[in-house]
């Protein structure tokens, strides 16, 4: 029988170009070096155009010749093509002609860019055979393998801390997975959870997985640079917890210029972290293209990894593409978020207020220059981090049941307005 | 039934040792720059290395790293190299996501 790999050629190690066969394996035999999916572009080009994509229905999967699939997708079909919103008002506030967001507050099933990277794995996990998944997560990525599974009847394993707040475990074992809370220090729970994903024959999707998993994140740039009108963006502002983000985003901007879906120009993609850890941003700014590990302490829990697995590989594409990495403190952290909600609507989690506070950061110093336009990708909903801002934006006014008691309260309020301007 | 759990005693007191091999990422800091650290992890327990990837600055000490033995043996040297103050990361390194 013919194999059919799709628009697949093999997985590539990163650092040597070894090539392995398209199984679920993720490192490189030889020297370690993570392995990444490889794609027939001369045949894609030939089936992916722009009138193609147009006919298909709004989901991230009407690229998905670009991504790591053999067959039709058979989880998440409705992920993607989330708003990309024009944000007007945010702008006027950060000083900049042009602003986007990229909103995946909104993505479904479990409101965020995680959605694109678990439809992507666990598809390709169902292709591969598999019956069972599992992660290891605090948050985002457990809610959506335990929803995307449970949605397909595939069996879903969750290896959390066993210190995580009650809030985050309930978000995943609503889904019926199996969350198994590990008692110990974080890198021993880290340690454990590899030596899991080794020796048990499951689809671990961000580990044996990882090289289709880390693909999903393409979409997100596939879907920017179509709904800004098949251009790409002069600037783009992702945040980084271990860099794949932004690294896929810089690689989606150039699978299309090499499809021809684009046209090839200029653009920078800058990286922003929180002042709580910040490893990658802080090596960027000091002109090193390695990162020293730090241990995380900040609001931005999504955010918080100290040794970013992918972190080598984002400081090259800030250093390619001419951007900058720079950090925001867990004050300006909640300034953003509020930033957002106010001017545009959207109720972003703590990764959002980092991203618009490097923006603003940005734009102040000129490294986004004030006459441009960005795009600021934001990558989860703030109902997942309620306890950041809780006490830090505003107070409920009580009164009596009795509208003179809300009248004198507008009039007092309507007065002391008068009195600062 | 005597047996049957004469064979669960015999099994549990004699448990074979485990062998196995760890891939793993080790970051030390400045300080354990010039200590031969990987040759005193060879020498202090029965383990076999083999270093596949390595970037030594004076800042920083990244080294990929495949260790061989018994499986208590591997967690013990584990534990001398943190204390030492290397960090040891699985070769996914952060496997734990948010």
């Amino acid at each position: 029988m013919e194999k059919n790999d799709g628009f697949m050629k093999a997985l590539r190690c990163r650092e040597c170009g070894r090539e392995y066969p398209l199984n679920a394996t993720h490192v490189c035999e030889f020297d370690f070096g993570p392995l990444e999916v490889v794609y027939d572009y001369e045949r894609i080009k030939h089936c992916l155009t722009k009138s193609v994509i147009h006919g298909r229905p709004e989901t991230m999967w009407r690229y998905r010749e670009l991504l790591p699939i053999a067959h039709e997708p058979t989880v998440g079909f409705q992920v993607g093509y989330t708003p990309l919103v024009k944000a007007d008002r945010l702008a006027r506030q950060l000083g900049i002609r042009e602003l986007w967001i990229k909103n995946d507050t909104v993505n479904y099933p479990t409101l965020s860019f995680k959605d694109r990277v678990v439809s992507v794995a666990l598809s390709r996990a169902k292709e591969l055979g598999f019956s069972t998944v599992a992660c290891a997560s605090t948050g985002n990525l457990a809610n959506s393998v335990s929803a995307n599974a449970a949605a397909v009847g595939l069996k879903a394993y969750v290896f959390i801390p066993a210190d995580l707040e009650e809030g985050k475990i309930v978000n995943s074992l609503i889904y019926g997975a199996n969350v198994i809370g590990i008692r110990g220090h974080y890198d021993e729970v880290n340690r454990l959870c590899a030596e899991i994903a080794g020796k048990f024959g499951w689809a671990f999707v961000n580990v044996n997985m990882r090289p289709y998993y880390a693909e999903g994140s393409k979409s997100m740039g596939f879907e920017i640079l179509e709904q800004l009108g098949w251009r790409i963006p002069h600037h783009t502002v992702v945040c980084m917890a271990s860099g794949s983000l932004l690294t896929k985003i810089h690689k989606s901007y150039q699978e299309f210029i090499k499809l021809g879906l684009v046209p090839d120009a200029k653009y920078r993609i800058h990286g922003a972290q929180a002042s709580g850890c910040a490893p990658i941003s802080t090596a960027h700014k000091a002109g090193m293209d390695f990162f020293k590990p730090v241990k995380p302490n900040t609001i931005a829990k999504s955010l918080a990894i100290g040794t970013p697995a992918d972190g080598f590989y984002a400081l090259r594409v800030l250093k390619e593409t001419g951007g900058s990495g720079d950090d925001a403190t867990d004050d300006e952290i909640r300034e953003g978020m509020k930033l957002l909600a106010e001017c545009e609507g959207i109720f972003a989690e703590t990764a959002g207020g980092v991203t618009v506070g490097v923006a603003k950061k940005l734009i102040a110093s000129g490294k986004i220059p004030a006459n441009d336009s960005a795009v600021l990708c934001i990558t989860g909903h703030g109902l997942k981090t309620l306890d950041a801002v809780v006490g830090h934006v505003g107070r409920t006014r009580e009164i009596k049941p009795s509208l003179r008691e809300f009248e004198s309260l507008l009039n007092a309020e309507n007065h002391s307005e008068l009195l600062s301007r | 039934m005597a047996a049957a759990s004469k064979k669960r005693k015999a099994h549990s007191g004699t448990r074979p040792e485990q062998h196995e091999t760890k891939r793993l990422w080790l970051m030390y800091p400045a300080r354990l720059i010039t200590t031969p650290v990987i040759w005193q992890l060879g020498q202090k327990f029965k383990v076999v290395t083999n270093v596949r990837q390595a970037s030594v600055t004076d800042e920083i000490g990244i080294v990929c790293l495949e260790l061989a033995g018994q499986r208590a043996v591997i967690k013990e040297g584990i534990k001398w190299l943190e204390k030492m103050g290397v960090s040891v990361e699985p070769v996914e390194i952060n496997v734990i996501e948010s």
